[in-house]
C-alpha cells in the first residue's frame, strides 16, 4: 500500500510534464511578441520586447523554448500576472486560501448530505419520499450555478439583508490590514475563519463565516444533486444483490441490512465521483467566486481569461492539473481502504 | 439461396416496444419532452414570434420592410416566412437595441418582459436565444460525437497497445475540468463562438469514446460476429457491417440528450463574458447584462428582477427539460429497471 502510494506520487511530475508540454505547445500559436508579454512587468519593459524574447528564447525551436520555460518554472518563475500585477506564483499563493476555505466548507457537507439523501431515496424506492428527492435532485442538477448564485444574492442578500458578499465587511478588512501592519493580527493560514480563532478574534471568524454561507450553499446544492443521483442508483444496485437477500433471510434487522451491508458497498462509485467532484469544484469556484466577489483562484482565472492574461490562465491550468492528479491518487488509495478486495502491489 | 426460403425476423414496431411503453408511463418523461418540444417550437418559429420587433439589419437582410413584417412573416403561405424560418440571416441573432441607456426598463406593453441594461429587448433575446441554444447544442454534440466515434472505434477495433494509449489519453481529458481548458483556449485563440464551441467539443468527447468502446467490446463477443467470421468475412467488413451498426445506436440517442448540459456550459462561459460577441442572442450573456442590476437601489432591492429572472429561468428550464428527457430515456433503455 505504502509503496503503491509512493509510486503514484512519483507519477505526479509526469502528469505535470505532459500538461505543461501541451500548454507551452498551444502557446506556439501566438507570435513571439505576445508570448514575451507574459514576462513583462511594467510599461517601460514593453519597449524592450526583443530583449525578453532573446532572454527567454521565445523565437527558438519548440524544445529550446520548453527547456527555458521549464528552467524558469522550476525556479518559481511562471511569468507575471497582469490581472494581479504580481508574479503568477505569488498570486496563486495569496488566492489559494480563499478558494480552499470555500471548498473546505462546501465539500464535506455536500458529501454527507447527499449520501444521506441518496440512501434515503433508495430505501424508500418509488414512495413519495423517493419521488420528492429525485425531483429535487434533477431540478438542482439542472439549475446553472450562476443562476442559483444570482438568485441567492438578489433575494437572500438583497431583499432579506442576510449574510454577505465578499470575504469580510470592508471596514473590518481595512482594520485587519492595519492591525497586521502593526503586528497585532497575523495571517497564519490565510483561512480567515481559522486565523480569527488563532488570533483570539471571534468577531473575524464569525464575520468570515457569515460571508461564506451563500457561496457554500450554492456549491452544495448544485454539486450535491449529482451525488444524490449516483448514490441512489448505486444503493439500488446493491439492494438487488444476493447478499442482501441472504442478510434478510438470516433475520437481520432492516437497519443493519441497509447501513452495514448495502450502503458500504454502494459507497464505492460515490468515492470516484467525489474525487472527480473535488477537482470539478475548481470549475464551480470560478463562477461562485465571480458572483460572490471572493478574491480566490476562480475569480482570478475568470478575470484573467477576460483580459487575455495568458500567464495567469496557464498557471491556473497547471495548478488545476496538479489538484486533479492528486485527487485521482487519493481516490485510488481510498478504494483500497473501503474495499478490502482491492490490493495494490 | 433462393430469396423465398430466407426467414427474416419480424421487426418489432417501435410504438409497441417495451421501451416506448416504459417511457410513456413515466410522468417525468412527459414533462421533459413537453419542455423540450416547447423550446423547439419557439426556436423554429422565432422569426414569426418576433416579427413585430425584428432589428433593422435583420429586416434588411430578409428584404422585408418594417410595416409589412408582421403580415409577411406570420403568413405561412408567403415564401419569406419559410426563408426566415429555415435560414434566417445571421443579423437576426443580434438583439435589437432600444436606445443605449445602461439602466433597465420595466416590462411595458410593447416590451412585455422589459428591457435589459444597454437597451436589449429581453423577449427578443429569449426567443432567439432558444434558437441559438439548439444551434450551439447540436453543432457541439455532432463534433464531439465525431471525435468520440473515431477514437472509440479505433480503440475498440484495434485493441492492444493502441487501445491502451488512446484510453489513457481519453481518461486524462475526461478527468480535466472542462471549463479550465476552454478558458485556456479562449486566452490563446481569442474570444469567439467558434473557439468556444470547438473547445467544448474537445473536452466532451471522452464520454462517447468510452461508451462506444464498451459497446464494441460487448458486440464483438456475440455469436453473430463469430458466425460472420466463420463465413469468411474480412475483419473490416465485420467491423463496419456488423459490429459498428450494432454498437452505435444507443450512443447517438444518449449523446443527443446531452444538448442540455452543452448549452449549460456555453451559458456559463457567456455569463463570465467569454462567450459570443456582445449582443448575440444568448441566455448566458443576458444574465451577464443583468450582473450590475442584481441588487437594486436601496429601498427597492428587487427593482430590476426581470433582467435576470427571465433569462435565468429560460436556461434552467431548457436544461431541466433535457435532463428529465435524458433520465427517462436511459431508464427506458435499461432493461434492469
Amino acid at each position: 500500500m505504502l509503496t503503491y502510494a509512493i509510486r503514484r506520487l512519483l507519477q505526479l511530475p509526469i502528469v505535470l510534464f505532459v500538461v505543461s508540454v501541451v500548454i507551452v505547445g498551444l502557446l506556439q500559436f501566438l507570435p513571439p511578441s505576445s508570448r514575451a508579454a507574459a514576462y513583462v512587468k511594467s510599461e517601460q519593459q514593453l519597449a524592450h520586447l526583443d530583449e525578453i524574447i532573446k532572454q527567454y528564447n521565445l523565437d527558438a525551436p519548440f524544445y529550446v523554448q520548453y527547456w527555458t520555460w521549464l528552467k524558469n518554472a522550476l525556479h518559481g518563475n511562471l511569468g507575471f500576472s497582469r490581472v494581479d500585477k504580481k508574479p503568477v506564483l505569488e498570486s496563486i499563493a495569496t488566492r489559494l486560501p480563499v478558494s480552499a476555505e470555500l471548498v473546505l466548507y462546501a465539500f464535506l457537507p455536500t458529501l454527507l448530505f447527499s449520501i444521506w439523501l441518496g440512501t434515503l431515496a433508495a430505501i424508500h424506492r418509488d414512495k413519495f419520499l423517493d419521488q420528492l428527492i429525485r425531483v429535487m435532485a434533477v431540478i438542482f442538477w439542472s439549475l446553472p450555478t450562476f443562476v442559483l448564485g444570482i438568485a441567492l444574492v438578489a433575494v437572500v442578500y438583497g431583499y432579506f439583508k442576510l449574510f454577505g458578499i465578499g470575504r469580510l465587511p470592508p471596514e473590518l478588512y481595512i482594520q485587519l490590514s492595519q492591525q497586521e501592519a502593526a503586528g497585532q493580527f497575523h495571517f497564519y493560514t490565510g483561512l480567515l475563519t481559522l486565523d480569527g480563532l488563532l488570533n483570539g478574534r471571534l468577531d473575524v471568524t464569525l464575520a468570515a463565516l457569515k460571508h461564506l454561507v451563500l457561496p457554500t450553499i450554492t456549491l452544495v446544492l448544485v454539486l450535491g444533486a449529482q451525488i444524490v443521483r449516483v448514490m441512489r442508483s448505486s444503493m439500488l444496485d446493491e439492494l438487488g444483490k444476493d447478499y442482501v437477500r441472504t442478510a434478510r433471510a438470516k433475520g437481520l434487522p432492516e437497519k443493519v441490512v441497509y447501513y452495514k451491508h448495502a450502503r458500504r458497498n454502494a459507497l464505492i462509485p460515490v468515492i470516484t465521483l467525489a474525487g472527480l467532484m473535488f477537482a470539478f469544484m475548481l470549475n464551480g469556484v470560478v463562477i461562485t467566486e465571480t458572483i460572490f466577489n471572493l478574491p480566490g483562484l476562480g475569480q482570478w482565472a475568470a478575470n484573467a481569461a477576460l483580459q487575455l492574461d495568458q500567464p495567469s490562465i496557464l498557471g491556473f491550468a497547471l495548478f488545476t492539473a496538479f489538484i486533479v492528479a492528486l485527487a485521482n491518487i487519493a481516490v485510488d488509495l481510498l478504494y483500497a481502504l473501503v474495499d478490502p478486495r482491492i490490493r495494490y502491489e | 439461396m433462393a430469396e423465398a426460403t430466407l426467414l427474416k425476423p419480424k421487426r418489432e414496431s417501435f410504438w409497441r416496444s417495451r421501451v416506448w411503453k416504459r417511457f410513456r408511463r413515466n410522468p417525468l418523461a412527459i414533462v421533459g419532452a413537453s419542455i423540450v418540444l416547447f423550446f423547439m417550437l419557439v426556436a423554429i418559429f422565432a422569426p414569426a414570434l418576433t416579427a413585430d420587433r425584428l432589428g433593422r439589419n435583420c429586416l434588411r437582410d430578409l428584404g422585408v420592410s418594417r410595416t409589412e413584417a408582421v403580415k409577411v412573416l406570420r403568413n405561412p403561405l408567403n415564401p419569406k416566412f419559410w426563408q426566415a424560418t429555415l435560414h434566417p440571416p445571421p443579423s437576426c441573432y443580434k438583439i435589437p437595441r432600444k436606445g443605449y441607456s445602461p439602466i433597465p426598463k420595466p416590462p411595458s406593453k410593447k416590451y412585455p418582459l422589459g428591457i435589459s441594461g444597454g437597451g436589449y429587448d429581453i423577449l427578443y433575446g429569449l426567443v432567439w436565444g432558444s434558437r441559438s441554444a439548439f444551434y450551439v447544442g447540436i453543432l457541439v454534440i455532432s463534433v464531439a460525437l465525431l471525435i468520440g466515434i473515431v477514437i472509440g472505434g479505433l480503440t475498440g477495433y484495434l485493441g492492444g497497445w493502441v487501445d491502451n494509449t488512446l484510453m489513457r489519453f481519453t481518461d486524462a481529458v475526461y478527468a480535466f475540468p472542462g471549463l479550465v481548458l476552454v478558458m485556456v483556449a479562449v486566452t490563446i485563440f481569442g474570444r469567439s463562438l467558434t473557439v468556444i464551441m470547438l473547445a467544448i467539443a474537445i473536452v466532451s468527447w471522452p464520454t462517447y469514446a468510452r461508451m462506444l468502446r464498451g459497446n464494441i467490446l460487448k458486440v464483438k463477443a456475440q455469436d453473430f460476429v463469430d458466425a460472420a467470421r466463420a463465413l469468411g468475412a474480412p475483419p473490416l467488413r465485420i467491423f463496419f457491417k456488423h459490429v459498428l451498426p450494432n454498437s452505435i445506436g444507443p450512443l447517438i440517442i444518449l449523446a443527443s440528450l446531452d444538448i442540455g448540459s452543452i448549452v449549460l456550459s456555453v451559458a456559463a462561459l457567456s455569463f463570465l463574458g467569454l462567450g459570443p460577441e456582445v449582443g448575440f442572442a444568448d441566455w448566458g450573456q443576458m444574465v451577464n447584462f443583468a450582473r450590475r442590476w442584481i441588487v437594486g437601489p436601496p429601498g427597492e432591492p428587487l427593482k430590476y428582477w426581470y433582467t435576470w429572472v427571465w433569462p435565468g429561468l429560460a436556461i434552467a428550464l431548457f436544461v431541466l427539460g433535457w435532463n428529465l428527457l435524458g433520465d427517462a430515456v436511459r431508464d427506458a433503455l435499461d432493461p434492469r429497471s
